[in-house]
């Protein structure tokens, strides 16, 4: 805690002197006026940042959708082929068997 | 004629209520510190501005008074360094400031002790300024200029005393009979 002296004429005379003086009359409306037009800034950068966030997010979205559908067709085209060989080796083995009987024939 | 641009005081409420109540305040403290009306509503500006962007940190009225005092008079002795770094004569420019706010003001002994004060060094001038326009005590004073409590002690005695001195020679006043 400070304990402060009584204060003497020249203190209070001091005091007197020393009171506040008025703001000038265009202070608060030069201060007002700034900080509306940098609010007003601050949210023009805010819409457009959410803009480009969402359009991010779109792109992203979109971009997925293709890539998803590229690895799908992908796949299918495996799925396709794998038939394909499955069918082929079918086919080579009954034409396997088909000469080998056809040998025995022309061996009697 | 009207202007065409009319801000949105609407949705400014608690900051428009804290300018109101503190702007006499801010400007008075760079005014005395500086000596000069222009560069103080400058500073004046700019505080408040600061503390649109630090609104978020005030907890409180009297935290937002403390902050204003506080910023208000770093901001002050940052432009009187700046001033000094320009090499101009601060002490003749202070006087002649003074000279403008004389005629606006209703007692000469209160502009002519206001101007011996001008003339102190910073540091105790900052003191005395904070102690006899705010009635801030010693440690509010320390708090808010971050000084040790017993260097502002030593300027507020200082600086009394030489302002004490400068009346007697100065102001019929204070001359002391013999």
């Amino acid at each position: 805690m400070d304990n402060l002296a009584p204060m003497d004429d020249f203190e209070h005379d001091l005091l007197a002197a020393m009171q506040r003086q008025a703001a000038p009359p265009g202070l608060k409306r030069a201060v007002l006026k700034t900080v509306v037009d940098r609010r007003s800034q601050d949210r023009r950068r805010m819409l457009w940042l959410e803009r480009l966030a969402a359009s991010v997010v779109l792109a992203g979205v979109a971009g997925g959708a293709v890539l998803w559908r590229n690895i799908d067709e992908q796949r299918r085209g495996e799925q396709a082929k794998q038939q394909v060989f499955t069918a082929l080796r079918i086919t080579n083995r009954a034409l396997e068997q088909m000469r080998v009987q056809l040998e025995e024939r022309d061996s009697r | 004629m009207a202007s065409p641009w009319q801000p949105d005081f609407e949705q400014l409420g608690d900051f428009e209520r804290l300018v109101d109540e503190h702007q006499s305040m801010v400007f008075s403290l760079a005014l005395r510190m500086t000596g000069d009306r222009g560069l103080a509503e400058e500073i004046a500006q700019d505080v408040f501005l600061e503390l649109d962007s630090n609104l978020r940190k005030i907890e409180s009225p009297l935290h937002a008074c403390h902050w204003l005092r506080r910023v208000t008079m770093s901001r002050s002795a940052d432009a009187l360094r700046r001033r000094r770094g320009r090499s101009m004569d601060m002490w003749v420019e202070i006087d002649e400031q003074h000279g403008a706010i004389e005629e606006e003001r209703a007692s000469p002994l209160g502009t002519r002790v206001e101007a011996m004060l001008a003339t102190l060094p910073e540091a105790q001038r900052a003191a005395l300024i904070l102690r006899y326009q705010e009635n801030l005590t010693p440690g509010e004073i320390a708090a808010t200029l971050s000084a040790p409590l017993a260097t502002v002690k030593s300027h507020l005695q200082r600086g009394l005393k030489l302002l004490r001195a400068k009346a007697a020679t100065q102001l019929k006043e204070y001359v002391r009979g013999a």
